[in-house]
Formats: C-alpha cells, structure tokens, sequence
C-alpha cells in the first residue's frame, strides 16, 4: 500500500515540475520528485542508492532553485487552483497503469520468466537496445552537422 | 504495482516535456525525469533478480547523472546570461538575427 501511494506521489509530482508555470514552484515539485524516488529504493530494499539519489537530490536542487529564481522570466500569470487541481488528477490516472497493470509472465520464447527478470537476465536484449539508442544519438548528430554545414554555405 | 511500466510512465513525461516545453530550466527538469526513469527501472529489475551489483552500478549512474546536470547548469547559465532569457524559441530568434546581420557586414 505505501508503494502505491508513493508510486502516485512521485508520478503527481512529476506532473508539478513539468507543467507548473512558476519556476520556484516547479523546482519544489522536482524535490518532491527526488524524495518519492528515494523513498521508493529504500523500500525496495536499496537504501544505499536511496542515500546517494537523496544526496545528489539534495544538491541539485540548491543549484536548480538559485538558477530558477536568477534566470527564469515572472510568468504573466499565476498557476490557478484549477490548473494544479487538474495536473494532480492528471498524474492520479497516469499512475493507474503501474498501478493495476502488469508486464510479467512467460515472455515469448517459451521460458518461465518474468519480462523483469528477462530484462536483467538476458543482456543480449539490453545491448542490442543500447545500441539502437547509440545509432539514433550518432545519426542525429550525423544530421545537425550536416545542417549546419549546409546551412552556412 | 509493476515499476517497470511506473518507469515507462517516468520515461514518457520526460520525453513529452522535453519535446514540448521552450524553457530552458523545463528542459532540464525534463531530462532529470528521463534520468529517474531510468535509474528506477535499474533499481526495480536488478532488486527482483536479486543482484546486488546493480545498485553498485547505479552509484556510478548517479555519479554521471550528476556531471552531466552540472554541464546542463553551466549552459544554461552562459545561455541565459548571454541572450537574456530561457525561451529557446526567442534564443534561436535572436541567433538567427545575429547571423543575418554579420552576413549584411
């Protein structure tokens, strides 16, 4: 029950950060963020990492909070209770799905194991990934250069 | 409760964000979500398959999830105080306006 809750905090807080119109407030959702996070490693038994994400949360964020009050512009207007209402009930139904879905059980190639433990278990998968995302940054490279090149002529 | 699509869900907000939002610093919030969602997902498979070396590795995850927020900081910093405003879309404007302007000279 506790991860549920924290699943739909960190989700709901998520939402905050990205979609609030004030920098300030948006940085203090990013907090809230880091914290739900950490919370959730420390009950999944890695309180290690849960001390290191806390810690690098904690210093990210001084930075993030002086930077976004020196260098982001005022808003026109202020975030309304309906908007952040609206956002919350947003993060709520997003949160749903990891909630009551699931994506373990036999994967395809016949063997008993769930697609967690196939994820792990199984690096080809996880390098032939890596890859694919390695030749979609080399590519988008390739195409900025080149537009930029061509660009100047 | 699956993490793996809780991460997936982490994942698609960053991406949204990232391609939707013209602030700089929403930018930034954007990628330290793609970050979490990533080290989430590491955390939650390697706990379930029981290995303890994945958290070790994640502490070096963070350690270049780190450098990297501080380069993304520094730029934005230098951005801002060069062009005056976080507005990506103002910043390519005036980019744009600078270049036609040396090619007039």
């Amino acid at each position: 029950m506790i991860l549920e809750i924290l699943s739909i905090g960190l989700i709901v807080s998520a939402c905050l950060a990205l979609f609030l119109d004030e920098a300030v407030y948006s940085v203090a959702a990013l907090a809230g963020t880091f914290l739900f996070t950490a919370l959730i490693y420390a009950l999944d038994g890695a309180v290690f990492v849960a001390i290191f994400q806390f810690a690098v949360g904690v210093g990210t964020l001084t930075i993030l909070f002086l930077s976004g009050e020196l260098l982001s512009e005022k808003p026109v207007s202020k975030t309304s209770p309906n908007k952040a209402l609206a956002l919350i009930a947003g993060g709520v139904v997003l949160s749903l799905p990891a909630l009551f879905l699931s994506i373990s059980g036999s994967t395809s190639a016949g063997v008993n194991i769930s697609f967690g433990n196939g994820l792990w278990n199984l690096n080809g998968m996880d390098v032939i990934l890596q890859g694919l995302v390695i030749l979609t940054v080399a590519l988008g490279i390739v195409i900025v250069l080149y537009e930029k090149r061509s660009g100047g002529q | 409760m699956d993490f793996v699509i809780l991460s997936l869900v982490m994942l698609a907000l960053g991406i949204y964000g990232l391609l939707t939002n013209r602030d700089l610093l929403k930018v930034f919030i954007s990628i330290e979500l793609i970050a979490i969602a990533a080290t989430l997902n590491f955390v939650t498979l390697s706990s379930a398959a029981g290995v303890g070396l994945g958290q070790a590795f994640l502490v070096l995850a963070f350690s270049t999830d780190t450098a990297v927020s501080a380069v993304i900081l520094a730029l934005l910093v230098i951005v801002s105080r060069k062009y005056g405003t976080g507005d990506i879309r103002q910043i390519l404007k005036m980019e744009s306006k600078d270049e036609s302007e040396a090619e007039k000279q």
